[in-house]
């Protein structure tokens, strides 16, 4: 074993260039995976975070009935007392944000707006002292200053802003339904521009004091909805649960929704990517394969004559092909070390300095919770991937030409041009 | 002394009560006139905005006070119709052979462009079941006698909360209303004239209406002929006939 594994190696270093060049198409296929499955997995964590962070949080509290019509943004199934259920949720060590979130037509006039006009949208009435234990506002206004508790000011995304040629102090009107049905008006004025790396809020959210919806809208103290923040990386579906479980004995007629069913459109789309991804990889992984095989296949079939002269010389058949095996885990080794490298060269690029995509994100929807700058993350399951997938390719990839070679007779493979 | 004045402050006002009308009278007189067995009107719809002036012609077939088909005539909008029963408003596009239930959000989008939205065409409950209502006194509209009667809801579900009616004091057909909001700012404003006699119904027929949340917009509605009390045919208000 240790004589084949020496020739092996011998074989290796006389044929250098054969063995840089095989070396190295294993090397750039197994970067441009690493690189690949980077980016894409860095996309998605930085998206979910992003999710989690300023649109769905952890986990949400609701009425049961609220669910089903959720799209209508009904007032009717609110949670009538949310101060008690805050409060029992903070003894259980769980920040919550309670919200009224309900729909309304924003008018824009003409001096100070460029033109009249309106545009239906989607308003979240917040605490805003409360709201900032689960989400993260407070931080991203670019422009004027945070909501203050009963005024009658909102903030506004930036890119609504944009659209609509907003600035802070700007007078708006929405006009929105009270909880009862009537019609109600609200005159309102821009005191913040948000800028968020969530690009839903960017595009359409708009941001008004929980008190003061409360009053016009007649809640009498009821929200539509309770946010919770969970730990990090903690399991949200489950949490979820046994919470709901603890609250449900004092406060009937609630439920408590992961965020994984709150944004389970984007959960959707996001395991729709993740197929794609796959595909994406799967693709790299071929081209890596082909080009590794390809050279493997040249690298054993121009050393046709050699194997038979092994054979000649009393070699047994089993240690010619474990010779060429070895020889091709060992560029296969060579190529993933080199690979390996590449990857990371890469990976440290999109990681720490990532791609620019806020033109092309700004004015189209991609389904990511990303806006600006696209990062990268670290994987290092993939790199070990990575890794043993170039040497057992290679190994794979030299069986079969052996193996051919060893079917025919010693005097064909000595001729074998 | 004391009792001949209160004698004759008696005398005085036991006569004016007893003649008095009530607002409750008023919309009562107002609705027997307003609401129809059938009906069938063919009108224009003319929508004045900051585009322009856009003409859209159709013809309504409506039954008691809360069944109205609305038919588009006019080429642009050519077969479009909007049915409205008793809880429920329903759109039939032709050109996408689509059929929609207006619902929540949707009800406060404005028919085809104009001040009118399909919330203002919902009905189902008379006046007096949704509001209390209130004499102000009386007013001349457009040289008119008028009873000013506001009305506040009194259940819920309403979308108005408060509205005020100026109405015809011999004719009992509204000459202006005034919609508002909840914190009592003014939403629309409908005017009246043109009061024709039509089979014993005093019938407005031209109408404007005005969204005071846009500016430099207004909607007109003018008959152009109607016929009151018509044998109609069920089915006119039946979705399978909608989609036809």
């Amino acid at each position: 074993m240790k004589f084949l594994l020496g020739l092996a190696l011998k074989n290796l270093s006389r044929y250098k260039k054969r063995t840089i060049i095989t070396a190295a198409a294993i090397a750039v296929g197994l970067g441009i995976y690493i690189f690949i499955d980077a980016w894409l997995l860095g996309a998605e964590m930085e998206s979910e975070r992003n999710l989690i962070w300023y649109e769905s949080s952890s986990a949400r509290v609701l009425n049961e009935s609220y669910w089903e019509e959720k799209d209508q943004l009904p007032l009717k199934y609110v949670i009538e007392n949310p101060e008690e259920v805050t409060v029992r949720l903070q003894e259980l060590k769980i920040p919550a944000a309670p919200r009224t979130v309900f729909g309304g037509e924003l008018i824009v006039r003409e001096d100070p707006f460029e033109q009249d006009g309106s545009m239906q949208v989607k308003i979240f009435s917040i605490d805003p002292e409360q709201d900032n234990t689960v989400f993260r506002f407070r931080e991203t206004i670019v422009k004027g200053r945070y909501l203050k508790p009963g005024e009658e000011g909102i903030l506004i995304g930036s890119w609504l802003a944009e659209d609509l040629g907003a600035e802070v102090g700007y007078p708006l009107t929405i006009v929105t339904r009270t909880r009862h049905g009537y019609y109600q008006i609200i005159d309102v004025e821009i005191v913040g521009i948000i800028n968020c790396p969530n690009p839903s809020i960017n595009r359409g959210a708009i941001f008004l004091p929980l008190d003061t919806a409360d009053t016009y809208l007649e809640m009498q103290g009821a929200v539509t909805e309770i946010n919770l923040k969970f730990p990090e990386r903690s399991d949200a579906e489950m949490l979820a649960a046994s919470i709901e479980e603890k609250l449900i004995e004092d406060f009937k007629g609630i439920e408590i929704l992961s965020w994984k069913i709150l944004a389970r459109d984007y959960v959707a789309f996001a395991a729709m990517k993740q197929s794609g991804t796959r595909m994406i990889l799967f693709l790299v992984f071929i081209i890596a394969a082909v080009g590794v095989s390809n050279t493997m296949l040249m690298a054993i079939y121009e050393r046709f004559r050699e194997l038979g002269m092994m054979r000649a010389l009393g070699m047994k058949d089993s240690q010619v092909r474990l010779t060429f095996l070895f020889e091709a885990g060992g560029i296969g080794f060579i190529g993933s070390v080199f690979g390996v490298m590449l990857g990371c060269i890469l990976c440290l690029w999109i990681v720490n300095r990532g791609v620019d995509y806020s033109a092309m994100i700004r004015d189209m929807d991609i389904g990511y919770r990303v806006t600006g700058i696209m990062r990268g993350a670290w994987h290092p399951k993939a790199l070990v991937i990575a890794f043993f997938l170039g040497i057992i390719l290679s190994v794979v990839t030299a069986f079969f030409p052996t193996r051919r070679a060893l079917k025919m007779t010693i005097t064909d493979c000595l001729r074998f041009q | 002394m004391k009792r001949t004045v209160m004698a004759l402050l008696v005398t005085l006002m036991v006569p004016a009560s007893l003649w008095a009308i009530s607002a409750e009278d008023i919309i009562k007189k107002l609705e027997k006139n307003t609401v129809t067995k059938t009906a069938r009107i063919d009108g224009v719809m003319i929508i004045n905005d900051r585009f322009g002036i856009k003409r859209s012609t159709f013809i309504s077939y409506a039954r008691g006070a809360d069944t109205m088909l609305i038919e588009f005539t006019s080429v642009e909008e050519e077969g479009m119709k909007i049915l409205r029963t008793r809880d429920e408003i329903y759109l039939f596009y032709p050109d996408a052979e689509e059929l929609i239930r207006m619902q929540g959000a949707a009800l406060k989008e404005s028919v085809m462009g104009s001040d009118m939205s399909y919330e203002d065409m919902t009905g189902g409950r008379t006046l007096l079941q949704s509001y209390k209502v209130k004499l102000e006194g009386t007013e001349e509209i457009d040289g008119a006698p008028c009873y000013k009667v506001s009305m506040e809801a009194k259940k819920k579900g309403v979308p108005y909360y408060k509205q005020i009616m100026w109405i015809d004091k011999e004719l009992f057909i509204y000459r202006k209303i005034h919609k508002f909001s909840r914190s009592g700012k003014l939403l629309k404003e409908i005017i009246c004239d043109d009061v024709r006699q039509v089979s014993g119904k005093n019938i407005a027929f031209h109408m404007v209406l005005k969204d005071t949340m846009k500016r430099n917009s207004s909607t007109e509605f003018v008959i152009n002929d109607i016929q009151i009390n018509i044998p109609l045919k069920a089915s006119i208000f039946s979705l399978e006939e909608l989609t036809w």
